[in-house]
């Protein structure tokens, strides 16, 4: 499949971000919370399709990218810290009675809030393992570091968290 | 070992291990309880898939994003051609100069160094040779005590 983006093809190309369209968006939100980054992602994931090696895993592959691309959007600080406004933007994922779909969504916010006060390095870590649901060996593919280190980043994060969710 | 344990990391006998220990520990029985109750809670709140219409926003700005790209690299270009076109101008001057003076160099005959010396000079090119018309024009216009 990505042999045959060495030409840069857009109808292909259009394709991959139709299949991860919404982990990538959905992951830019619980790091960052701002959905122009989940465009940043593809269009760098474009220009970088060449450094793409054909024996690694794809998504694995362009989580890095999104991760890079929030903790860029951090270094920069291009835009305010966080926004704590309600996303009305976005429609609410999965199926459930409004008083549920409300729950959730009031959920998200306290965790986007606790998220954002945790170190760069353990809220990546942890967003890939809570949220997108990557194993132990794969978030260390994605932040190009050790098991052992993923295991203690996402054990830190955690305790961190659960402090904090306290608070709020 | 607490989170490697909600996130069924561990070996067999690691965990175990860790079962047995948490029937005599309380601390890590509540350590337990709370990372779980905080895995529920991530895993009860809203995910955000991407809005409709993503796909082709993204393409849209790719295209553009791709197309100022290969405008600003067109407008470059010209530069490098005409650079190129300068260089190569002087090349094939440069070639002509050596070339013809070692031509020159290798004529042996004086004769013959002299006549291609005198059809290159200057000296003698004659503007309004007398059998022309204009040499004609010019002798009957000089007074008579001239001629």
């Amino acid at each position: 499949m990505t042999k045959r983006f060495k030409g840069n093809d857009l109808s292909e190309f259009e394709a991959l971000i139709c299949k991860y369209q919404d982990r990538v968006y959905n992951l830019c939100h619980y790091m960052v919370r701002d959905p122009q980054d989940a465009q940043d992602v593809f269009l760098k994931a474009y220009r970088h399709l060449k450094d793409f090696r054909p024996g690694a895993s794809l998504y694995t592959w362009l989580y890095r990218i999104a991760v890079n691309t929030c903790l860029d959007y951090k270094r920069k600080s291009r835009r305010e810290a966080f926004r704590s406004e309600p996303l009305s933007e976005d429609l609410p994922s999965g199926e459930g009675s409004p008083h549920q779909l409300y729950e959730s969504r009031k959920i998200a916010e306290s965790i986007q809030l606790a998220l954002q006060k945790l170190p760069q390095k353990l809220r990546a870590a942890i967003v890939l393992r809570e949220i997108e649901e990557l194993s132990y060996e794969e978030i260390a593919e994605v932040l190009h570091t050790s098991v052992g280190t993923v295991k203690s980043r996402i054990s830190r994060a955690r305790e961190q968290l659960r402090h904090l969710l306290k608070k709020i | 070992m607490i989170s490697q344990y909600v996130d069924d990391e561990l070996s067999l006998d690691e965990k175990k291990d860790f079962d047995s220990h948490i029937e005599s520990c309380a601390s890590c029985r509540e350590g337990l309880e709370e990372t779980r109750a905080l895995h529920r809670l991530f895993a009860s709140a809203q995910r955000f898939p991407a809005p409709y219409g993503f796909a082709t926003k993204v393409l849209a700005n790719l295209e553009e994003k791709e197309g100022s790209r290969l405008r600003s690299l067109l407008s470059v270009r010209p530069f490098f051609l005409r650079a190129a076109q300068v260089t190569f101008a002087l090349v094939v001057m440069t070639i002509g100069i050596i070339s013809g003076n070692l031509l020159l160099a290798e004529r042996t005959d004086p004769i013959g160094q002299t006549a291609v010396q005198e059809t290159f000079s200057l000296d003698l090119f004659q503007a309004t040779p007398p059998d022309s018309i204009g040499g004609i024009y010019n002798t009957l216009m000089r007074p008579s005590h001239e001629r």
